[in-house]
């Protein structure tokens, strides 16, 4: 008798254990796992921008493909929840003088994800691909950049970019946020003898605020990074630009914490060409890892870009 | 044919070259029609567009182009008025053409951007939004939806896709030389009028076969899918009108030949493709050739298509469902239509590999000065379902579009036409039995001729800008004579190029 009574607390105690596991279990709605935000199309860096439009009306188109390994891992035991992503870009650019009109459009070639529990929340699997998803297109960009300080070519330049995502992905599946997003920036770039550099300090407007779901949006960010590089194999007709770059973002809602904080560094180089009078190419690689662990920062990523730019007429600027 | 290929829909540059001054119209770029999603007409000379502005600007070489951007942006309203049908849904069968008054619409917009990327190879891409409300969520017609922009799993919120992304490869042999003009998925450049070209990527296969320059553009002339192509080709598309795929194009003078290999959604009528490029696939040939009759242009083509896709046989879903009428339309646990009729068969249990032919013929042509009148006709085996087009398994459509030339107002469009389509006797006899395929199925059937007959105007505004009126009558809708209306649709249609 005795130990039929201990059973059955066992078993009442158990079945609340479970409703209580269950509860716990709060369902994720998904949102854009990816951190990576390219630079308009003729910016030369992969993130920064070069601010270096000059003359008469030109033209640049771009195709960029990227890949992030486990970009988004949650709690403290680094769980993975999308495994794998890979996203295709197409952009295109007109540039005036100083100014930057951009348009660009990500498509997802893959974005994988187990659907895993973690830290009380159930996040929905991933499991996208060109079969499943044959004509996705994530968040779509809209941009303008001026430089508004310095010359096309100078030490110092200064400028201001923003960007609109125009929310088109589904949230489920890690590719959009589900709501419009902003990004302002303050950009900084130069040229100074055989090295240039960039920087962009800026907020991004991320009205998503999945406070207490690790990993997730907190809201508006604060956007900061440089960049670096040496002109190399400088000829006549093309060059090679090498340089690191150093990126991230954190949340005003948890300023700098390391749950809330991402950071990535790139080696990039690129190959382009500067002489000539038809279309230039650009062809853009590079590497690099995740600083930490949270947030949508990859372990690793790899990048590929080409661009084909017209050359501006001769600056009257 | 041309040695003009016009920046308005080839043929009718064509019969006005042959009635003044070009005198060798167009062929190869005509119009490249689309799927559901409808085709980018080519833009008139005098358009409002921002390739013409930069243009007329010298900021831009329309002869020699490097890129281009084109864009569009259509609306239309279809009103269908209340018919008198006798059942509706029969015993749980799901996909009749409901009774009662319905109000569909679809918004789109579409870019249409092109690159020259080497010589001879350009590369397109088209990313667009839709946003839709079919009638009776779409079900309940074959052959003759009354919107051609409509696609299946459509939502009333915008959806934003990428439509098309392909690389061309234009090859030169020899031959005369022939101007192609700028416009939408068209770079202006000179080009062999012998001469292969290779298509390889992301899209719908009507961008490059039964391109009928009468007909032209659909978000400039005829509401009704029967007219935008073959209401019976089931040509290989997802849910919204596209694919993946390989296509050439032969031309040599007046003649072209246009072989495409082409990806099937992975269930029919379904968005999600099946990459096995070899195993499941469409391969359609079309043979054309242009002509000139009394003077005036014309063409005649020919088509047959060849799909081997998972797909269910009409006559399979019987003879299981007679055999054990467990495996009845209700009781499906594969992919299905929703069918909720226990007492009907299901292709949802006999979906295999199947091979569905058919074999078509379009012929078009110019009778006078801005006036051209058209015909298409096309068999389909009609032993399986329809997997990514219209429910009909032969149909005819003919008509006559006239511009405004001579009501001096050269860039209206006004159109006549009927379209008429048929099941197979399988086919047939499935829906008799209650069954249902991705678009009808009323849980009984007498079998009937489904026929559209269509008026329309297109107004043209500020060069740019078309408003259109359109008159519907369809009849024996889902070919059901018991439920044969006819049922009468009003249309409205704002459409702006840029």
């Amino acid at each position: 008798m005795r130990s039929s009574r201990t059973s059955l607390r066992c078993a009442v105690l158990g079945a609340l254990l479970c409703a209580l596991g269950a509860q716990a279990q709060t369902p994720v709605e998904g949102f854009d796992a990816e951190r990576l935000a390219p630079s308009a199309p003729g910016s030369g860096w992969f993130v920064m921008d070069s601010l270096d439009m000059h003359g008469e009306l030109g033209g640049v188109l771009a195709f960029s493909a990227r890949y992030a390994h486990e970009p988004l891992r949650v709690s403290a035991s680094r769980v993975p929840v999308v495994t794998d992503s890979a996203y295709g870009q197409i952009a295109g650019a007109v540039t005036w003088r100083f100014l930057r009109f951009s348009l660009g459009f990500d498509f997802p070639l893959a974005v994988k994800g187990p659907g895993v529990t973690a830290g009380g929340f159930q996040y929905p699997a991933a499991d996208v691909d060109l079969g499943s998803n044959p004509d996705t297109l994530s968040d779509v960009r809209v941009g303008l950049d001026a430089r508004l300080i310095g010359e096309w070519n100078g030490p110092f330049r200064l400028g201001l970019g923003a960007q609109l995502w125009i929310p088109s992905g589904e949230t489920g599946q890690y590719l959009s946020d589900g709501t419009y997003r902003g990004m302002v920036r303050l950009l900084a770039a130069g040229d100074v003898a055989a090295f240039i550099w960039a920087a962009h300090l800026g907020v991004h407007v991320r009205p998503r605020d999945d406070g207490g779901v690790p990993g997730a949006p907190r809201g508006s960010e604060l956007l900061f990074g440089a960049a670096a590089g040496a002109k190399l194999f400088q000829g006549e007709s093309s060059r090679t630009v090498i340089g690191p770059e150093v990126y991230g973002a954190t949340a005003f809602a948890g300023f700098f914490k390391p749950e809330t904080t991402s950071a990535e560094a790139l080696l990039s180089a690129r190959w382009e060409g500067t002489g000539g009078t038809g279309p230039q190419l650009r062809v853009k690689l590079g590497a690099g890892l995740g600083l930490g662990s949270q947030f949508a920062t990859p372990s690793w990523r790899a990048l590929v870009g080409v661009e084909v730019f017209t050359p501006s007429a001769p600056p009257h600027d | 044919m041309s040695a003009c290929v016009a920046r308005r829909p080839g043929r009718w540059r064509a019969a006005r070259g042959l009635a003044g001054t070009c005198l060798l119209g167009v062929a190869l770029a005509g119009s490249p029609a689309l799927a559901q999603a409808a085709p980018p007409g080519p833009h008139e000379d005098v358009a409002f567009d921002v390739m013409n502005v930069l243009s007329q600007a010298g900021l831009h070489d329309l002869e020699d182009e490097q890129w281009n951007a084109y864009g569009q942006t259509t609306y239309i309203s279809s009103w269908k008025l209340p018919f008198g049908a006798p059942y509706t849904n029969l015993n749980g069968s799901t996909n009749s053409l409901l009774p009662g008054h319905e109000r569909s619409y679809t918004w789109s917009a579409t870019l249409f951007l092109g690159a020259r990327l080497w010589p001879g190879g350009e590369a397109y891409f088209v990313p667009e939004v839709i946003a839709e409300r079919p009638l009776s969520s779409l079900h309940g017609l074959g052959g003759a939806i009354q919107n051609f922009e409509l696609q299946k799993g459509g939502s009333e919120t915008p959806q934003i896709y990428r439509a098309r992304l392909y690389l061309r490869q234009i090859i030169g042999l020899g031959g005369e030389r022939q101007k192609t003009d700028s416009n939408p998925m068209q770079l202006g450049t000179t080009v062999d009028r012998r001469r292969l070209v290779v298509w390889v990527g992301n899209f719908s296969v009507l961008d490059v076969m039964d391109k009928n320059g009468v007909t032209g553009d659909p978000r400039q002339s005829f509401f009704n899918m029967a007219f935008m192509t073959h209401a019976s080709w089931d040509f290989m598309a997802d849910a919204r009108g596209y694919t993946y795929g390989a296509a050439l194009e032969w031309f040599w003078d007046d003649w072209a030949v246009r072989f495409a290999h082409t990806l099937p959604p992975k269930n029919p009528n379904q968005l999600p493709v099946d990459f096995r490029f070899w195993q499941y696939f469409g391969d359609q040939l079309e043979i054309e050739h242009d002509h000139t009759l009394f003077g005036l242009p014309g063409a005649v083509r020919v088509l047959g298509y060849r799909n081997r896709v998972q797909s269910g046989s009409f006559d399979d879903a019987i003879a299981t469902f007679q055999a054990d009428p467990t495996k009845n339309a209700a009781a499906c646990v594969d992919f299905n239509y929703g069918s909720q009729n226990p007492g009907a068969p299901d292709l949802c249990w006999v979906r295999k590999d199947n091979v569905k032919v058919g074999i078509g013929l379009d012929v078009e042509q110019f009778v006078a000065r801005d006036v051209g009148v058209f015909l298409r006709a096309m068999w389909s085996d009609g032993q399986s379902e329809v997997v990514a087009f219209n429910a009909a398994d032969r149909s005819l459509s003919f008509g006559a579009v006239a511009r405004g030339s001579s009501w001096n107002r050269p860039f209206d469009v006004a159109g006549i036409g009927l379209g008429l389509s048929w099941i197979s006797a399988s086919h047939a006899r499935y829906l008799a039995l209650g069954g249902i395929d991705g678009f009808i199925g009323d849980g009984a059937l007498q079998q009937a001729t489904e026929g559209v007959f269509e008026l329309f105007y297109s107004l043209n505004l500020f060069k740019a800008i078309w408003l259109s009126g359109d008159f519907q009558l369809l009849w024996n809708p889902g070919y059901n004579a018991d439920r044969g209306g006819p049922v009468t649709v009003i249309g409205a249609r704002v459409h702006a190029e840029f």
